[in-house]
């Protein structure tokens, strides 16, 4: 009884954290907007397959709706602090042992039942639905649609469950958990390379979308289970941690980065990556997968449009990834802890906008390996320039569009569609511009005057909108 | 004697609730203003009005003789503000957070020693090094108290000040709130716990519902109710019960 009730009330909570922060037809408009774009995605299948086998599609799949599932496990775990500095003092019922009778076993299966169910319906099935619906344009068997829904269910379940289970691991001793982690890869690498094991036998969930029978079914669905089951069954909730001491590093850095407008601000969002979970590794490892994408997306332009050149596409694909770094920026705190002082949100994002151009270095340093890597320094300068100007571009639409909350009002469908409908056609002409000579790409640095109009334009906007205070 | 805190008319709604509803407020230089009320009469929103983190719906402000709403900037450049929460940035050391209050308020001279006597009037330098985020709640309060009064400010607007502290730090924070208007400054506190008020307020509003249901000398009130919690219980519509 104890546990329906807990579940129950999770799953409205959920909703209630969400359409909080996304507002309520913002957030409930997301899934279809993900129907929207699993659709197109799926029709351009066809234009995948031709270049791309399609067992490496499915396999990448069902690794991503995996990845999707550890991610949303790691943050329904670790989510208190980021909720916390949105909402000023959070306080889930997923952490109410404190407070109620009830035990963190229960309250860990209550909160594992409400991912599954909650996160299935609103991530896992629209995909799913917006595949079935651009197969039938496309004439795919109809029976790979409920396929699908089962196998990149158990991917999602597989992940989660993982998630689970190495999240308690963690909790127990960090050392553990490296030592696993390392066996784990160790063990995969050598699977794959040494012994030549296919990928479906290492990912259940894909052994079964090949071989369909239930033996398959039933070990997938044993692996999450257990690996849940054990991360419940050894659950260990602290509530807080040990304090963590660090000499004085925000003075001395303020002093070297002295000649900025406002360097404390810099700096203070500097030690802030730092000192956050992850280190500054996280942006890096952020630029891991969307530059695998990049790839993808590379390998596929190019192949419908041979006259492409590489470098110059994959520097205005990269530019349009790297927004994401003001999105970390953005992630430590909004403009509440700054409402008190003399400044406006227009002064924290022109700060914002110094560190974020401080950590282009990372994307610019990925674009000139990129270059060596294609054998195209000639041509490192123009790409450069195109980078430039796109990238202040879009970092521009994201402060005009989201402000100092991308983090949460990209989620928002008007918000989402409005920064793709600003800086796609950005990107389209400037890869059409580059066709007859790649040089031309470099024209993308024209893109820094729209750029700077809108962060003008952003600045006074936000400063005129009351911000969230706790 | 100067009015440092005007109001005129001063409303603010928060969809269907009025939270604060046609205030006119008047605080002179060198008093030291008890702002009281319920829970949720409005005295948190009156305080993000007079500090420009909030717009009014009508109304106008003027605070130190700046207009709050034409210059929000500028109010907050010479008032000191302790928020209703608590909310230093969490990766930065208690430290490392006041230079950066002093950063943002181009404090230049003075700041380490101003520093230092803030974490030993608080008692609170053990945990200099320390990450804001791994701080007690009441040590955050501290970190609170000591970055609104670094720069010195003529003028302190201040939310439950005491709230997460012990009895002996609330009683250090008292004296130096009393000392420091006593040296020609002001504050303007809001709270809800009476005694607060009662021991070193030299004057207090009361709102109900929004609404302000007095304002004046708190000996005034003292004399026409016996205590002030009579009066605040009578003004608030619950009268004291019988002895």
């Amino acid at each position: 009884m104890a546990l329906y009730t807990l579940f129950a009330a999770m799953l409205k909570e959920e909703w209630r954290v969400h359409s909080a922060l996304f507002g309520h037809l913002g957030f409930a408009l997301l899934p279809f907007t993900l129907v929207f774009f699993a659709a197109l995605g799926a029709l351009m299948l066809p234009v995948f397959t031709r270049h791309i086998d399609t067992g490496t599609l499915v396999a990448i799949a069902h690794l991503a709706f995996g990845l999707m599932g550890m991610t949303i496990g790691a943050f329904g775990l670790l989510g208190r602090e980021a909720l916390n500095r949105r909402f000023g003092q959070a306080s889930m019922i997923a952490y109410a042992s404190r407070t109620f009778p009830v035990s963190n076993r229960t309250i860990m299966t209550a909160f594992f039942a409400k991912e599954t169910l909650y996160y299935f319906c609103f991530w896992v099935l629209p995909p799913i639905i917006g595949f079935g619906i651009a197969s039938v344009v496309l004439g795919i068997p109809r029976a790979l649609t409920p396929l699908f829904l089962v196998s990149l269910g158990l991917s999602f379940l597989f992940g989660l469950s993982a998630v689970f289970l190495l999240s308690t691991v963690y909790a127990h001793s960090r050392r553990a958990l490296l030592v696993l982690m390392g066996l784990l890869a160790l063990g995969t690498a050598a699977a794959l390379g040494a012994t030549g094991t296919p990928v479906e036998a290492l990912f259940p969930p894909l052994a079964f979308f090949h071989d369909r029978s239930a033996a398959s079914l039933l070990i997938s669905l044993l692996a999450s289970g257990a690996m849940a089951a054990a991360g419940i069954w050894f659950v260990q909730v602290e509530y807080t941690g040990a304090a963590r001491h660090y000499p004085n590093a925000f003075r001395p850095l303020t002093a070297t980065l002295s000649r900025l407008r406002t360097p404390h601000f810099v700096a203070k969002d500097l030690l802030d990556l730092k000192r956050s979970e992850g280190g500054l590794g996280k942006i890096l490892f952020s630029f891991l997968f969307p530059i695998g994408i990049i790839w993808l997306l590379l390998e596929v332009l190019l192949f419908i449009l041979p006259g492409l050149n590489a470098l110059a596409v994959f520097a205005i694909l990269l530019a349009a990834f790297s927004t994401t770094i003001y999105n970390w920026l953005t992630e430590f705190d909004d403009f509440a802890p700054y409402a008190f002082f003399p400044v406006t949100p227009g002064d924290v994002i022109r700060a914002k906008l110094q560190t974020y151009l401080m950590l282009t270095i990372i994307p610019v340093a990925t674009l000139v390996i990129a270059a060596a890597g294609f054998g195209q320094m000639d041509r490192l300068l123009p790409s450069l320039l195109a980078f430039a100007g796109l990238s202040s571009y879009a970092v521009a639409v994201v402060v005009y569009c989201a402000g100092l909350q991308p983090n949460i009002l990209l989620y928002n469908t008007r918000t989402l569609l409005s920064f793709i409908g600003l800086v796609a056609p950005a990107m389209l002409a400037l890869i059409f511009i580059s066709l007859p000579d790649p040089r031309l790409v470099a024209a993308g640095i024209v893109l820094v005057l729209p750029a700077a109009l809108l962060v003008d334009r952003g600045e006074r906007r936000w400063s005129q909108v009351e911000q969230r205070l706790f | 004697m100067h009015t440092v805190i005007s109001t005129t008319d001063l409303t603010r709604t928060y969809g269907d609730v009025v939270a604060v509803k046609s205030i006119d407020l008047e605080v002179a230089e060198g008093e030291l203003f008890g702002l009281l009320g319920p829970n949720g009469s409005g005295k948190s929103t009156t305080v993000k009005l007079l500090t420009g983190q909030i717009r009014p719906d009508t109304g106008s402000m003027r605070v130190l003789d700046a207009d709050v709403l034409a210059d929000p900037v500028a109010v907050r450049a010479k008032v000191g503000i302790i928020p209703e929460q608590e909310t230093p940035p969490s990766f930065l050391t208690a430290e490392e957070y006041l230079q950066f209050a002093a950063r943002i308020r181009t404090l230049d001279n003075g700041v380490d020693e101003r520093i230092a006597y803030w974490f030993d009037l608080l008692e609170f330098g053990e945990t200099r090094d320390q990450l804001c985020k791994d701080l007690s709640r009441g040590t955050r309060q501290k970190l609170m108290v000591a970055q609104a009064f670094l720069h010195e400010p003529r003028l302190a607007i201040i939310d439950e000040p005491l709230i997460n502290l012990d009895p002996v730090m609330q009683r250090t924070i008292k004296d130096f709130l009393t000392d420091y208007v006593r040296h020609g400054n002001t504050v303007f506190l809001s709270t809800h716990i009476l005694s607060i008020a009662e021991e070193i307020c030299s004057s207090v509003g009361i709102l109900h519902r929004g609404a302000l249901r007095y304002q004046g000398g708190i000996d005034t009130l003292r004399e026409e109710h016996s205590s002030l919690e009579g009066a605040f219980l009578a003004l608030v519509g619950k009268p004291a019960r019988e002895a």
